[in-house]
């Protein structure tokens, strides 16, 4: 596509467009602040047309930043896009005035966050810590020994591993008022949760890393005469890296969720998935939308950390180049 | 030829085609010969010179499907059966329906695969493959054929029959061929003209006229003059330093 | 018919869990028995063995309890409070929710594929939605919806699509963008345009991608649906049997529901493995994962020489 203007005016007009839509709608938000009535259908067509410009502008930078490699500057078009929507809420909710005890906006939740961050926090670690982060090692470390097992003895490989293919399809929310049931509705119930979750494509990813090995390779060991063990350490283990590491990222989200939906099903007045059920039946979603908010975050920052490890112990895969 | 990244990959390429030739070009990894069938192809653009195919650019040429392209893999679509891939150009360039399936049962039986019209490529060999994408590349009727190592991939002794089989539709057909080949009794074998071509820069060393009788036959590569012939090849690829081991 | 030689392997498992179970049972619930006993309730048993499989909330059900309790929650088959309809209506909402976000799914994937302008401004937040745990907006998402006037199986259906679309649309960008570079060329050499390439070629090469994300995207819908269901006054399905069950604490109800909602799970993504049996009969039997010998198995350790 051929432009009669050059690429520098392009982008010059982008973020042109995102200071004019992002000004039309922090003037919107200031100048609704304390009022309370919503507004006119005029005025709620210029917020449309400040996110409007809003978006355009992005489409426009985004152009921009498409071949930057810095991970920090390259995620502009990324932080733009959640400042849009998150002030566009604002100036949606406020202009339509829905009821903050509905959805309440984010000015409010966030203001929220840090009332009552003391409680949040200690939600927070009764379910991360305790609950998932307990059971995702449980649960992967089990799931590990048993896809070396399995691997290593064509038996179980034969009598285990359909029924580990047939149970990661069933839905954990079945298990949990089940497991609930059995062992209480303390923490531990949770961490069984989140480790029975983990455990299966944990034993699938890892067996399939154990095995997936290039024949040749193995003909390579055994000109070396390497032992079973050797064998292991040197070609199987370092080949089947990928798949654990797939399984340990599958596995953060599986644990977050399983700890989460366990927690709905008894919690000891504890939790970040207890406190949000608890503050959903009240209506009390400005707390609701804290806790989320923390749980992704921790979410997301054990995601990462998971992802940076990967990259540090299995920077020469495929997949990185 | 120069790509983004600084490398000189062709210098000085001057060439005339004929029409109804065949030409190989041949020379060691490196040379340029896949970037001048790409350039002529339009699937690169030139960063100085002129290209000219019956008088029109390469892009005019592609957009007016002038020419087959042959890829060194069959690059067949394995969700598609035999005859459904030779159909596949007919499809795009918007040939009338009932038509569609005539050219390709026809291409098919070019290329003696007729009664595979009905399986999927994964059923059949490396060497049939190759034989429907060259099907598929002359479904359309082109004037002209670029093939770019077709049967590199292919063991000598199929090589040697697909070599034959080709000769045979060049004849019957009577389109201008172009082939990139790195295997000298392959280039002295098909051609009526060798283009030689040597690396660092890459660049066309010497142009050598075939003057083997047609039609060519198994007998043909066992007499004096095709020795004679590929022993002219190999001399002008060492001249060109074209046997020197660097990369 | 040849017999798969995981048969008997598989039975001498299953045999085992089996034969174990007897005793796990009786151990974890003969404690609650003996407590039972000792608060003087009054119970058909006498001693803690007879009642480990006479309680009313047994730690483990025994098998007995377990066949009972099938025969209450699945006849009569067309009753409101039976398995069978409230699975149905699951099965329904967990399948418009796929569907929902399949459709989401290709619209980001394609707008990914298409410009990285687009990828760039919203693939991390596409991630994000992964890692942030989507069920804990399931609560608030269905409250909303009902003050809405969004009522019903629909609310549950967006969940389920909510949490679905994330597997599908990295499927499918990643199968869209499958083709081999050669073979985007010869669409070029075809002169084709953008559309013709997509229909012809990127299209057709996701579809194995699409099914691989749908088995993952089945599992987490019909966890979706189930965990909305639980979330608020529903009339219908599984969650809701689940809730009830556990209000009541009705043990051996719930352990049935459990095992029946696996098998609905199993049954969904056997429909998914089925389908794309049907869709892609091009799939080459040796793609088919082979069933393991004692001789390839030791031949990959290295251990036979043929």
């Amino acid at each position: 596509m051929s432009l009669s203007y050059g690429p520098g005016a392009r982008y010059g007009s982008g973020w042109l467009l995102l200071g004019l839509g992002f000004g039309l709608l922090l003037w919107f938000i200031a100048a609704w602040w304390d009022m309370s009535e919503p507004a006119s259908g005029a005025q709620k067509l210029l917020i449309g047309l400040g996110f409007l410009l809003v978006v355009w502008g992005i489409a426009r930078v985004a152009q921009q930043f498409v071949n930057i490699t810095n991970p920090v500057i390259g995620f502009t078009p990324a932080a733009l896009t959640l400042l849009a929507v998150v002030v566009a809420a604002e100036a949606l909710l406020r202009a339509y005035q829905v009821p903050t005890g509905l959805i309440p906006t984010p000015s409010r939740v966030l203001s929220t966050l840090l009332e009552v961050r003391d409680v949040l926090l200690r939600d927070a670690y009764q379910t991360v810590v305790l609950e998932a982060m307990v059971g995702y090692l449980v649960g992967c470390s089990l799931g590990l020994l048993t896809a070396l097992l399995v691997s290593r003895y064509v038996f179980l490989e034969r009598g285990l591993l359909p029924y580990a293919t047939v149970f990661s399809s069933i839905p954990i929310v079945a298990l949990a008022p089940v497991l609930v049931k059995m062992i209480g509705i303390d923490w531990p119930s949770k961490a069984v949760i989140v480790a029975i979750t983990v455990f299966f494509p944990m034993v699938v990813n890892a067996f399939r890393g154990l095995t997936e090995v290039n024949p040749l390779s193995l003909d390579l060991m055994r000109s070396y005469a390497a032992s079973e063990v050797q064998q292991y350490r040197w070609l199987r283990l370092p080949n089947a890296l990928p798949f654990i590491f797939n399984a340990l990222k599958l596995g953060t989200t599986l644990a977050m969720i399983g700890a989460i939906v366990g927690e709905f099903f008894g919690a000891n007045g504890q939790g970040l998935g207890f406190r949000i059920q608890i503050e959903a039946g009240r209506f009390g979603f400005d707390i609701v939308w804290s806790a989320i908010i923390v749980a992704s975050i921790i979410g997301i920052a054990w995601y990462g950390l998971v992802a940076w490890l990967e990259r540090k112990f299995t920077g020469w895969h495929v997949s990185f180049r | 030829m120069v790509f983004q990244n600084g490398t000189v990959a062709l210098k000085d390429a001057n060439l005339e085609i004929a029409p109804g030739e065949f030409i190989s070009l041949i020379g060691p990894s490196g040379c340029g010969k896949t970037t001048l069938l790409r350039l002529l192809a339009d699937l690169i653009k030139p960063s100085a010179g002129t290209i000219r195919i019956g008088g029109k650019t390469p892009e005019e040429a592609r957009k007016s499907r002038a020419y087959g392209y042959v890829f060194q893999a069959p690059t067949l679509m394995e969700w598609r059966t035999v005859l459904s891939n030779v159909m596949l150009p007919l499809e795009v360039m918007n040939f009338p329906p009932p038509e569609r399936k005539a050219r390709a049962e026809q291409m098919l039986t070019l290329v003696g695969l007729e009664k595979f019209a009905r399986h999927y490529p994964w059923q059949l060999s490396g060497g049939m493959q190759q034989r429907v994408s060259i099907a598929r590349a002359l479904a359309f009727d082109p004037q002209l054929l670029f093939m770019d190592e077709p049967f590199g991939a292919l063991d000598e002794i199929t090589r040697e029959n697909l070599n034959l089989e080709l000769l045979r539709l060049w004849r019957e057909t009577g389109k201008t061929v172009i082939f990139v080949t790195h295997s000298i009794p392959e280039a002295v074998f098909l051609s009526t003209r060798i283009v030689v071509m040597t690396p660092r820069p890459g660049k066309i060393e010497t142009v050598i006229p075939l003057d083997l009788p047609q039609p060519r036959t198994f007998e043909t590569r066992e007499t004096a003059r095709f020795f004679e012939l590929a022993t002219e090849v190999r001399e002008a690829l060492r001249k060109g330093h074209g046997y020197e081991v660097t990369e | 018919m040849r017999l798969s030689p995981n048969l008997v392997p598989m039975l001498v498992v299953a045999l085992v869990v089996v034969a174990l179970y007897w005793p796990i049972m009786y151990l974890a619930n003969i404690p609650a028995a003996q407590r039972a006993l000792d608060t003087g309730a009054a119970l058909p048993c006498k001693t803690a063995f007879e009642c480990a499989t006479q309680l009313r909330s047994p730690v483990l059900p025994s098998p007995q309890q377990l066949w009972n309790g099938f025969a209450n929650l699945m006849f009569p088959l067309n009753s409101p409070n039976a398995i069978p309809i409230n699975a149905a209506v699951t099965a329904f909402e967990t399948l418009v929710g796929l569907l929902l976000a399949t459709l989401v799914g290709f619209f980001f994937a394609i707008g990914m594929v298409a410009s990285r302008a687009f990828e760039r401004a919203l693939l991390p937040w596409i991630v994000a939605s992964q890692t942030v745990p989507i069920i804990a907006i399931a609560p608030m998402l269905v409250v909303l919806l009902g003050q809405y006037g969004v009522q019903g199986w629909l609310p549950k259906a967006i969940i389920a699509a909510y949490i679905a679309f994330f597997p599908i649309t990295i499927g499918v960008a990643k199968g869209l963008q499958s083709p081999d570079p050669l073979a985007l060329d010869l669409m070029k050499t075809y002169n084709a345009n953008n559309w013709q390439t997509y229909l012809k070629l990127r299209f057709p090469a996701s579809v194995p991608y699409l099914f691989t994300a749908f088995k993952v995207a089945m599992t987490a819908a019909l966890i979706g649906a189930i965990v909305a269901e639980i979330s608020t006054i529903s009339f219908q399905g599984i969650g809701k049997m689940l809730a009830e069950n556990s209000r009541a604490s009705d043990v051996v109800a719930m352990w049935v529901i459990m095992l029946s909602s696996a098998v609905l799970g199993i049954l969904l993504v056997a429909l998914v493995n089925w389908l794309e049996r049907l869709l892609t009969p091009w799939r080459r039997s040796s793609q088919v994962v082979a069933v393991p010998t004692k001789e390839t198995r030791l031949a990959t350790r290295g251990e036979v020489r043929s």
